[in-house]
């Protein structure tokens, strides 16, 4: 599902590599925790998994066909993440100007489903987290566990191979976490896909199948 | 994919309601102004050459004098029927007359029935129903409708038709059916117009049919050596291109000004959309996350743009056809050039242009989209998306040698267009030495703003001022979205007034050296009655001094609009105390010829002063010594002065139309009533000095109120731009402000420090566009003016006026930043706060 091989990277006036070598798997239905102390490079390994960002050497492949993200241009990095991946972040990042149907909508177009199914796919999806009956409801005017739950639907709506969620927990209260925590590995264990899930929560590592942690040395 | 477009678009206009609603009615504006401007032109041009070809007729070659006094003789139109090439050819007698008891002359043209039927169908009269037998053989007129009725006369009723001391007396015969609803002229038999108006054995015109198989372009060619001196053969549409290019400049200058405004409209978009991506920039970082292309991300931004421009062009077509019509129905054809006559002309839009300026108005929101639209391309998806909108996004290191660079290269190049000439008569390339330092303009505001607010932030500022400096300084990109509008907008403005004020104060000394004598009589192109010649010379007339003037025409390129022929008694040896000269006299040999041209002639024709020329005058081919060169603001396509002496020594008839005089003792009023009982009898209009200084002022004001709509209309769009700029960047830093306030900053110090940075950058915004506007004043008066209008002036710049532009500029700036003061003293502080965690 998802293969990391020999991956470094440094910035650009940077005096070391951020990482160096770096190599991890994730297999389908698999649950990863990637744990580590802050600024370590644990989102910026996550952006190099997504394509957001160059890596500098190694591989990364992704996906049935296993393609290298690495040897990818940037409108191909985008058409593989339409297609395979699914993103939850801390901060929700739902569109504010699209009612909830149509942000969950989003991953459909842009992955080409047919429209036939949209209707279907969404109606079940927002059922599953919890928000049946939100689909004309507007941003501004839910919790952010409502968020959450929205973010959730729309990283899982396109069935991706690989969920890549960055403290998907972080901006909640314990109980809330709890719930949306829940939610998310039950419903990424459904659709068999694979997830990669970076936090600073024992709690959340826990839960999770395999914790990886990530130092100034590589990873463990 | 679409229905993604879709729904963003339609999230835009829902979120950003006011900035978008005013980027379309700015588009809207812009393409109104150049489409109701070009309505305008086109119908007048069109109504134009429908009057003509009512009057000319549908003839393949025109055979004509070169100078007004000349004529062609009836033995050269006999000999051109003969040639087996010639269909038929229509003689036609072209003069001005009067109707008694009123003062405007006529044009009454003397056809000959016959052939008239076959090349001038529109010029033949129906007679009354109880016409009596003879028709327009019989000695009758007939008039166009418009002309009846404005005179109040109908079939049958007598009237009498003057010419200087020749009248008519003679009688309605019927109407001519052909003619538009704005003719106003008469018709009558050639031989009857002869007898009582002249010319003796000649005609004004001979108008030639040729057979189907000639062709007309080498048969003139074949005829042009042969004829005799003075006469000249003439393409039939060459009078359609004489009057479309009489004009062509003035309406392309008119289209220039549409189209800034259009520019302006542009950069409001360009801040609109900015603001828009800066606004959305987390918002279009997650999509891209998501998997949306770069393409499609900088498609999305233009589809945003083109679902304003769109919509905004053709409502501005709606615009300005109503505009247009409503301009045509209140005050007629004539946007002040003077090139048109005031009726309706009217107003048929076609599908190519509406067309043309629909896409215009698509390409300047397009065009005002694609740098927003590539920012949103370029932007760093995860960057973006942790910290918002990167202003520089790619950008490594200092780059501030660019701008340097940039500037070496293209203020060179605005002032090298300056020094090209004229194409096809338009000053192309001082238009785009105008575009080019309206970018320079706007690419240095940046630079400026980091300069300027960088040094200003070191010093001790109170509170809000420090942070409106600081951010200005500190966001130079957002300055120059705000401030591009203005300085495009006030750089039009001041270079306007700059243009204006310089060209009114070389009019105003103009007039002072045209206008010597105290009192003007004159007859509007008839000749004056030899009875008031007589009567003003006599001992007891009231005046110490009169100078009799007579006007004619003198055609030396059949392609170009005739020159204006004035025979002035003027002191052959001193002409410079009644022509305002421009350069050194020169003094003509004894017994030469001696004329002394306008500027125009000079540039249009190549005479230079000094010089020894051949022209076309009194039907001889006359060498003429060029005395000097004189300026004049009256004749834009040239005049050339001759003085009475050589004029009558050349044997030409000198038949005044206007006298200039100097009463006795400067007792104007005893002058008026001297010579009230020839005015009232004769139709002559008499004027003091004052009365034609402050009409031809008017008329000048007049002439530029179409151009200070254009101006006010960019201002407008200019401080639009900035309102709508300053409201997204409050947007943009609402979690500054609200930090500002939690560090205990008050509401009202929000409100200040947003308010004085709508100022600080408007001040920037001026001080450029004030900058731009110098050089394009400069441009306009040195480069436009002469090249498309022959018109040179020195360069004045009313000082006063352009600093109270300022001051009102700043003033409304104040008020259009305090929209987004409100919005700052209104933010939901903790709110704010709690979503910045």
């Amino acid at each position: 599902m998802l293969s990391v091989v020999d991956l470094s990277k440094r910035y650009a006036g940077a005096s070391r590599a951020l990482f160096s070598g770096l190599g991890l798997a994730v297999a389908a239905g698999e649950i990863v925790a990637l744990i580590g102390e802050s600024g370590v490079g644990k989102s910026t390994l996550l952006n190099c998994i997504a394509g957001l960002e160059t890596a500098d050497r190694g591989s990364i492949c992704i996906g049935p066909r296993a393609t290298d993200v690495v040897r990818l241009d940037e409108a191909a990095r985008a058409a593989l993440r339409a297609q395979h991946i699914g993103f939850v972040f801390q901060a929700f990042h739902v569109l504010p100007t699209l009612s909830v149907e149509q942000n969950v909508a989003v991953p459909l177009l842009l992955s080409r489903v047919p429209r036939s199914e949209h209707a279907r796919r969404i109606g079940t999806l927002l059922e599953r987290v919890g928000l049946g009956g939100f689909e004309r409801r507007w941003p501004a005017s839910l919790s952010g566990g409502e968020l959450q739950r929205v973010a959730i639907a729309r990283a899982l709506v396109h069935r991706p191979a690989l969920i890549l969620a960055d403290e998907p927990t972080g901006n909640l209260d314990p109980r809330t976490a709890g719930e949306i925590l829940d939610l998310l590995l039950e419903r990424t264990r459904d659709q068999g896909a694979g997830a990669l899930i970076v936090t600073h929560s024992q709690h959340v590592a826990e839960r999770c199948d395999r914790t990886l942690l990530l130092t100034a040395e590589g990873l463990r | 994919m679409r229905r993604l477009a879709w729904w963003l678009i339609a999230a835009q206009f829902r979120t950003r309601r006011t900035a978008t609603l005013l980027s379309l009615l700015a588009i809207a504006l812009g393409v109104a102004l150049g489409y109701a401007i070009h309505l305008i032109n086109d119908a007048a041009l069109a109504d134009f050459a429908r009057a003509m070809n009512t009057v000319q007729g549908d003839p393949d070659v025109v055979l004509a004098a070169s100078d007004s006094a000349g004529s062609v003789p009836l033995g050269v139109l006999d000999e051109l029927a003969r040639d087996p090439a010639v269909e038929v050819v229509a003689a036609v007698i072209d003069t001005r007359v009067r109707v008694d008891g009123t003062a405007t002359p006529l044009r009454l043209l003397g056809i000959d029935a016959f052939s008239a039927a076959a090349v001038m169908p529109r010029l033949l009269p129906r007679p009354a129903d109880d016409s009596p037998a003879g028709g327009i053989l019989g000695g009758r007129v007939y008039a166009s409708p418009a002309l009846l009725e404005q005179l109040g006369l109908r079939a049958g009723d007598a009237l009498t038709l003057r010419r200087g001391d020749r009248h008519w007396p003679t009688v309605v015969g019927g109407e001519l059916p052909g003619t538009g609803a704005g003719d106003r002229l008469l018709v009558a038999d050639i031989a009857w117009v002869q007898a009582h108006f002249g010319p003796n054995g000649a005609v004004s015109e001979g108008r030639i049919r040729l057979t189907p198989e000639t062709d007309p372009a080498r048969w003139q060619a074949d005829h042009r050596p042969r004829l005799p001196v003075g006469l000249l053969l003439r393409a039939a549409d060459d009078e359609g291109r004489r009057v479309a290019n009489l004009s062509r400049a003035y309406r392309v200058n008119l289209n220039v000004l549409a189209l800034v405004a259009l520019l302006t409209g542009a950069f409001l978009v360009f801040a609109t959309q900015l603001t828009a991506v800066a606004q959305r920039s987390t918002q279009f970082a997650l999509l891209g996350v998501l998997g949306l292309a770069p393409r499609m991300r900088l498609l999305q931004v233009l589809l945003e743009a083109l679902a304003i421009g769109l919509p905004g062009a053709l409502l501005g077509l709606g615009i300005g056809y109503a505009l247009a019509l409503a301009f045509t129905q209140i005050l007629g054809g004539d946007l002040g050039g003077g090139f048109f006559s005031t009726s309706s002309p009217l107003l048929v839009p076609r599908a190519a242009p509406a067309l043309g300026f629909l896409g215009l108005g698509c390409a300047a929101s397009l065009g005002g989209a694609l740098y927003p639209a590539w920012l949103n391309r370029r932007q760093p998806l995860a960057q973006a998306l942790k910290t918002g909108f990167a202003q520089n996004p790619g950008a490594h290191g200092h780059r501030f040698w660019r701008l340097p660079l940039l500037f070496a290269l293209l203020v060179p190049a605005a002032f090298g267009l300056t020094r090209l000439p004229a194409i096809s008569g338009l000053p192309l390339a001082g238009y785009a030495a105008i575009a080019v330092v309206l970018i320079v303009g706007v690419a240095a505001a940046p630079w400026l703003t980091r300069t300027v607010f960088g040094l200003l932030s070191r010093r001790s500022l109170s509170p809000p001022l420090q942070v409106a400096v600081q951010n200005v300084a500190q966001a130079p990109l957002m300055a120059q979205v705000a401030a591009s509008g203005l300085i495009v907008s006030f750089a039009l403005t001041a270079s306007m007034v700059i243009m204006v004020a310089s060209f009114r104060s070389a009019v105003d000394q103009w007039l002072d050296h045209v206008l010597p004598a105290p009192l003007y009589l004159r007859s509007k192109g008839t000749p004056l009655p030899q009875a008031l010649l007589d009567a003003v010379d006599r001992a007891d007339a009231p005046f110490a001094r009169v100078e009799r003037t007579a006007h004619g025409s003198l055609t030396l390129d059949a392609q170009r609009p005739a020159l204006a022929l004035i025979v002035r008694e003027i002191d052959r040896r001193d002409p410079g105390t009644r022509l305002p000269f421009t350069g050194p006299l020169f003094d003509a040999a004894p017994g030469e010829v001696v004329i002394w041209i306008s500027e125009a002639v000079e540039e249009i024709y190549r005479l230079r002063p000094g010089e020894r020329r051949r022209l076309p005058l009194l039907g001889g081919d006359i060498e003429v010594f060029v005395g000097g060169v004189w300026r004049d603001y009256a004749r834009q396509f040239g005049a050339v002065v001759i003085a009475r002496e050589d004029y009558t020594r050349l044997g030409g008839d000198f038949a005044p139309t206007d006298l200039a005089l100097w009463p006795r003792s400067g007792d104007e009023a005893e002058a008026l009533r001297w010579l009230a009982p020839f005015t009232a009898a004769q139709g002559l209009e008499v004027s003091t000095n004052g009365e034609l200084r402050a009409l031809s002022l008017s008329i000048f004001d007049r002439s530029f109120a179409v151009t200070h709509a254009l101006e006010a209309a960019a201002m407008l769009i200019g401080l639009f731009g900035l309102a709508v700029t300053l409201a997204a960047s409050v947007w943009l830093r609402a979690r500054e402000l609200a930090t500002l306030g939690a560090l205990g900053f008050d509401r009202r110090m929000l409100g200040r420090a947003v308010m004085l940075e709508g100022l600080l950058i408007a001040a920037i915004g001026l001080l450029i566009g004030l900058a731009c506007g110098l050089a394009i004043g400069a441009i306009l008066t040195q480069v436009v003016n002469p090249q498309a209008f022959h018109w040179r002036m020195p360069l004045d710049v009313p000082v006063l006026a352009l600093l109270a532009g300022v001051a009102l500029t700043l003033a409304a700036a104040l008020l259009a930043s305090r929209h987004a003061a409100r919005q700052a003293t209104r933010l939901p502080l903790a709110q704010v706060l709690a979503s910045a965690q």
